[in-house]
């Protein structure tokens, strides 16, 4: 499937497990299915890709709470992120482990811009201002840098 | 020297197991099998509510002394829970062997002859209902006066010259004839309408489900 990679970056940073991860793989392309004679060529394919991906993740993860009556908007607490050795580099297990324990947006945030998005791009896909987001991935990878400090050689 | 996110990001994709795409071939199942099982649940607790509305008819109409609304009510009512356990044996029985698509539609199958029986029933069962509220009405309690006769009589004193059948007034009866043919004709729709009310989210999403499955057989 073209563009797989975007959708499987963007599943793995908010399922919790393999089982989860598939799932919500499965339905993003699903979505993405359905809503193909939706795209109405006034974005990028990747960038249509990269909302409707997001937006699903976003979705199937509010109902996950819903259903474990855990209501927080913010990151997981680290005892449910599982899902830790999904990649055989370390490193980027240990990356991912990190962003996970970010809120849902900044997680949406930093991905975006660890595939080299514009800033414009970027608010285009989460629906913000362009002006915001280079102040707002400065604090993300603050954050993740205290939290990977140590762990990642 | 620690390695920027940048990198590690970077470094980790180039490896070759990092963007395995999972499969999608039981992409259905799992939905198909949350459709079925809901309706399960759901007709379960419809045929409890039917069984309980049967009880709670006997239990308050009787005492309230209109037991030839009552007692028919009552019958209607384990006629309906009857059937609907036929159905739900039926439900149950469906081959979970299949294949999501194959499992579908023998739901899909399943739903249309409830559908239909529902639809035929409903011709019968809402002109019933209300030829059984009027007699429950019209008869009341067991012994004692019978109010509809009390009624008619008092019409027929100040009326002397009205046609009657049976001492029933002649328009009085055309009248319960043509209300019942009118229920009759709008009982499909009236039956229909209340599965949709119960059922019609559930049924929508199975309907988009299999049109979904159906085009990727394409």
């Amino acid at each position: 499937m073209p563009y797989a990679g975007i959708i499987i970056k963007i599943c793995r940073a908010y399922s919790n497990s393999q089982e989860d991860f598939e799932d919500y793989y499965q339905e993003v392309c699903l979505q993405i299915w359905r809503s193909r004679e939706k795209f109405k060529k006034q974005s990028e394919w990747s960038t249509w890709i990269y909302r409707l991906s997001l937006n699903v993740c976003l979705t199937l993860l509010k109902s996950e709470k819903r259903k474990q009556n855990y209501f927080s908007t913010e990151s997981l607490p680290n005892e449910l992120i599982e899902d830790c050795k999904s990649f055989s580099d370390e490193s980027l297990n240990e990356l991912y482990k990190a962003i996970k324990q970010l809120s849902e947006i900044d997680r949406a945030v930093i991905l975006l811009y660890l595939d080299d998005k514009s800033y414009a791009e970027m608010a285009e896909i989460i629906g913000t201002n362009p002006n915001n987001i280079g102040v707002r991935i400065k604090r993300i990878k603050q954050r993740l840098k205290k939290i990977l400090d140590g762990k990642i050689n | 020297m620690e390695k920027s996110i940048e990198s590690i990001w970077k470094e980790g994709f180039l490896k070759n197991d990092a963007l395995i795409t999972p499969k999608l071939n039981n992409l259905y199942e799992q939905k198909s099998i949350d459709i079925v099982e809901k309706f399960k649940r759901m007709y379960k607790v419809n045929i409890i509510a039917l069984m309980a509305f049967a009880l709670l008819m006997l239990v308050i109409a009787l005492p309230s002394g209109m037991p030839y609304m009552a007692l028919p009510m009552f019958f209607l009512f384990c006629g309906i829970v009857t059937i609907a356990l036929k159905f739900k044996k039926k439900l149950e029985n469906l081959d979970k062997s299949q294949n999501s698509y194959e499992y579908l539609k023998s739901f899909d199958n399943w739903t249309k002859e409830m559908i239909q029986t529902n639809t035929s029933l409903s011709r019968f069962m809402y002109p019933y209902v209300f030829l059984v509220m009027i007699a429950g009405f019209w008869f009341g309690s067991f012994g004692g006066d019978v109010p509809g006769n009390t009624m008619i009589n008092e019409y027929l004193v100040n009326n002397p010259e009205t046609l009657t059948v049976f001492g029933v007034p002649l328009f009085g009866l055309i009248g319960l004839v043509f209300i019942l043919a009118v229920i009759s004709y709008f009982g499909a729709a009236i039956g229909n309408f209340d599965l949709n009310i119960v059922y019609g989210r559930i049924l929508d999403k199975m309907d988009g489900l299999l049109l979904d499955m159906e085009d990727l057989r394409k």
